[in-house]
């Protein structure tokens, strides 16, 4: 068996991937292909499996069954080849709290095997890339979340990987620094790194993902471009919210109109079939049927529709 | 556990003392509960007094014959006092674990607001202690006496050595409550404990203060857990004097109430300055 | 900067660069975190101290091999310090695994060993400070040694055995257990092996099932190791290649197990 694939071959794939935890399914059999110079995007709500399925990628579990190959080498064959090649930055920035930026960055460095001579101007470099270097010397239990997760997409960065990780790299930090972890992520990519970003948001997935996987309760229900996917949603969707007792009645009118969508708990959803000039018609022939509408809008096709449609029901917390 | 309530305030005197027993009651019953339901906290308290009980009779066993020591028919007999004051010692780190995380949970705060006695509440609190520490001590010499190490006073003797052995469990709990309320810190608490091993150290609780010499032996002779283990040592070799019952309860119950004293001068203070 | 393509450029990280680099954020973490390494040096003064004072009477016993009680004691203070360096690194692995630092250091290309001897290395420096801060305080307290440097020698090879032994130990449970449960299991065991050997008393004076435990007990060959230079020329115990080859084959046997042990559990750390 052609375990030392060729340089040319897909930097990720992911063949029948399964992972158990006991007798609990985690990963149940997921093909995932990356291409070069790709963003791939994993979208998935927490505990759907993708941060499982990531470790085993980046050699952390070892996979149930199936395979996985990544920058041209076998995962669990090869582990250290994959390790030379890959950057990683961790959901949760775990670092060191007693050292400081330089000190972790040179730590990383030796243990890639960055020459000596090279480790100095190295750290500098990556440190002034992500905007740390008046910061460099200061312990990084004093630095700001924002930070953390700076400093871990430098430490990714040590050995300038093929392929580069980013598990959740934006969860938990204000709008200001996911943008310019955003931007950082574009620049990388520009610059021909293939990243692989796991996410729960969908806007980040939309914003920055060439193509996406959408993985559910250790599967993956879509996969594709995000102007693909949502077009494969088809019809925008109609959002309307009416008093609880005529909510029956109410239905009953959206579904001559199209196929009711899941929504949040209080609303209802239909995929209009004749796009939004019919709204006026929905309107009015809800009021024939002496339904008020308290509340009502026209969305063009999100992830999250795409989301909803796949695995009947909605990414949590990302309503729109 | 709730306890102050805005009704609280118009109760009469005698509901109001009514009331603080019931939460003496509560307390105990909380903390004894907490206690037994760790058991994987309670067995190192279990186990260790007994295995350096067992250690050390085999080791020093060629000891007793040293000049100075006193008559005993086995090094267990004489070390059957220590591995009590020692065990109660080590059982009543889980108390202080315990109390420790009653300060981050906001207990004492809640001690400070309770509108009745805090006499009652403190000694509560300190009751699963106690408790633990007569059952300790019951369940040492019951595991220890059959290794030749009778006790010379009898029933009555080992019934007064398991008491002392909760008021020291008390008195402890006591001196941590204390602490912990001066400092407010459960890592205070916490870093309490070596300094009482180090006392127990410096005292006669392993070898006889008679082979001793030195400053080692000044120092055991000022250390008042000394005569605490002597007291107790006195009833298992002599056998039930009225100077071996005084050193074995009085010993630990003065330094039981100065530190409940000490502890609710602290807490009035803290109430002061609200 | 540009991140091209040169993964293939950056040689194999080597074993001893790693492990340096590790040791060097280990023995820089001593500095920063005083708090966690001051038990380890507190209590070997402390079991010095305590024992040698509490149990002084025993020297006077026919057939005990020294009359200096703090030199019968010392080394013990210096092997259970030794110890709890080792075990010190095994609980500061637990947490590196419970923040999820050793993620970082697992998926590093660094080989698999570097993690083992980085953590070794540092456990070795330990033992250094330890030994410079508590032997000249035991001869401040009255340790005379009576074979001279070589005693000094090989009380701090014993030393250096003991933590490395622990390391292994320490490291091997960090891997298994993965969070701090794993840190009562080592230093209660840890414990109970180096109590129940001549920890207290010489071997000729024990009796009953203790002499029969620490007889074969190899914690009782690394003590003699560690004491063979402060006991009187005339005992057995006194520095001799035999009393010299039993406590390093005992060391050796040991040491090669629990790191056995330890590197077992790394590699099934992804499972």
């Amino acid at each position: 068996m052609n375990t030392f694939a060729s340089s040319s071959a897909d930097p990720i794939i992911a063949q029948n991937l399964v992972r158990y935890f006991g007798d609990v399914k985690a990963v149940d059999g997921i093909n995932i292909t990356v291409k070069t110079g790709e963003i791939f995007g994993f979208l998935g709500p927490n505990g759907a499996g993708k941060s499982t399925a990531v470790r085993m990628l980046t050699t952390l579990l070892r996979p149930t069954s199936g395979t996985a190959t990544v920058a041209g080498f076998d995962v669990a064959k090869h582990p250290d080849e994959v390790r030379r090649r890959i950057g990683v930055a961790l959901q949760d920035a775990a670092i060191d709290p007693l050292m400081t930026g330089t000190e972790l960055l040179r730590l990383q460095a030796v243990l890639y095997g960055i020459p000596q001579a090279q480790m100095k101007n190295r750290a500098s470099e990556l440190l002034e890339r992500v905007g740390l270097t008046a910061a460099a010397d200061r312990r990084v239990g004093t630095y700001s979340g924002g930070m953390r997760r700076r400093l871990d997409l430098a430490l990714a960065l040590i050995h300038q990987p093929t392929v580069l990780f980013l598990d959740e790299p934006t969860t938990g930090l204000d709008p200001m620094s996911r943008m310019s972890l955003w931007e950082e992520v574009r620049r990388l990519n520009n610059e021909g790194t293939t990243v692989m970003l796991t996410t729960q948001y969908l806007e980040e997935a939309d914003q920055l993902a060439d193509r996406i996987a959408i993985i559910d309760a250790g599967k993956i229900v879509r996969e594709g471009k995000p102007q693909d996917l949502k077009a494969g949603v088809g019809f925008p969707t109609l959002l309307i919210t009416v008093p609880s007792d005529q909510t029956e009645r109410a239905k009953a009118v959206l579904a001559t109109f199209g196929d009711m969508r899941p929504t949040a708990e209080g609303s209802l959803g239909v995929g209009l079939r004749g796009g939004a000039n019919v709204v006026t018609d929905v309107v009015r022939k809800l009021d024939e049927a002496s339904v008020r509408v308290q509340h009502l809008e026209v969305n063009e096709p999100s992830l999250d529709d795409v989301f909803a449609e796949a695995t009947g029901h909605r990414l949590e917390g990302a309503k729109a | 556990m709730t306890v102050a309530t805005s009704d609280v305030v118009i109760e009469t005197t005698a509901r109001s003392r009514q009331l603080s027993i019931r939460q003496t009651i509560a307390m105990a019953k909380r903390s004894t509960v907490e206690l037994a339901r760790q058991p994987a906290l309670i067995a190192p308290s279990m186990f260790f007094p007994i295995f350096f009980a067992v250690l050390s009779a085999s080791s020093f066993s060629k000891t007793t014959a040293i000049p100075g020591f006193p008559k005993v028919e086995s090094f267990m007999q004489f070390t059957l006092a220590s591995t009590i004051v020692q065990g109660v010692l080590f059982g009543s780190v889980t108390g202080a674990a315990a109390l420790a995380t009653d300060i981050e949970n906001g207990f004492f705060d809640r001690l400070l607001l309770a509108p009745t006695t805090r006499t009652g509440i403190l000694l509560g609190r300190l009751a699963g202690s106690a408790l633990f520490g007569l059952f300790q001590s019951a369940f040492f010499l019951a595991v220890l006496v059959p290794f030749d190490a009778p006790i010379t006073a009898g029933i009555p003797g080992a019934l007064v050595m398991v008491l002392s052995g909760g008021i020291v469990s008390l008195a402890i709990g006591a001196i941590m409550s204390s602490v912990a309320i001066r400092t407010g810190s459960a890592e205070a608490v916490q870093g309490a404990f070596p300094l009482l091993f180090v006392l127990l150290f410096f005292s006669s609780a392993f070898f006889p203060r008679e082979t001793m010499s030195g400053a080692y032996k000044r120092i055991a002779d000022i250390n008042p857990i000394s005569y605490l283990v002597e007291g107790l040592r006195a009833l298992v070799l002599e056998g039930l004097t009225f100077s071996a019952v005084v050193r074995a309860l009085l010993v630990p119950t003065v330094i039981c109430l100065a530190a409940i004293l000490f502890a609710l001068k602290e807490l009035n203070r803290k109430l002061a300055a609200l | 900067m540009s991140t091209q393509q040169n993964a293939a450029s950056v040689a194999m990280p080597t074993t001893m660069r790693s492990a340096r680099g590790l040791a060097h954020r280990g023995i820089r973490n001593i500095r920063r975190l005083p708090s966690a390494f001051f038990p380890a040096m507190a209590m070997p003064v402390f079991t010095m101290i305590a024992f040698a004072g509490t149990f002084a009477a025993i020297t006077r016993l026919p057939g005990f091999p020294t009359d200096r009680s703090v030199n019968w004691f010392m080394p013990l203070g210096i092997c259970f310090g030794a110890a709890f360096s080792g075990i010190g690194l095994g609980f500061s692995t637990i947490r590196d695994i419970e923040t999820r630092f050793y993620d970082r250091l697992l998926m590093s290309p660094a080989p698999r060993r570097s993690l083992i001897i980085g953590p070794l290395l540092t456990a070795w420096v330990r033992v250094a400070i330890l030994c410079a801060f508590v032997i000249p305080m035991g001869m401040l307290l009255g340790v005379r040694f009576t074979s001279g440097l070589l005693g000094l020698l090989t009380l701090v090879v014993a030393a250096i055995g003991v933590s490395t032994i622990s390391l292994g130990w320490g490291l091997g449970l960090a891997y298994r257990f993965r969070d701090m449960r794993g840190a009562a299991v080592m230093q209660l065991t840890m414990f109970v092996v180096l109590y129940l050997s001549t920890a207290q008393m010489p071997l000729p004076l024990m009796s009953g099932w203790l002499h029969d435990v620490a007889r074969i007990n190899p914690a009782t060959n690394i003590l003699r190791l560690a004491r063979q230079g402060l006991v009187r020329p005339d005992s057995p115990d006194y520095m001799s290649w035999s009393n010299t080859w039993g406590g390093l084959l005992a060391i050796a046997g040991m040491a090669t197990l629990t790191l056995v042990f330890a590197r077992r559990g790394l590699d099934k750390l992804d499972r």
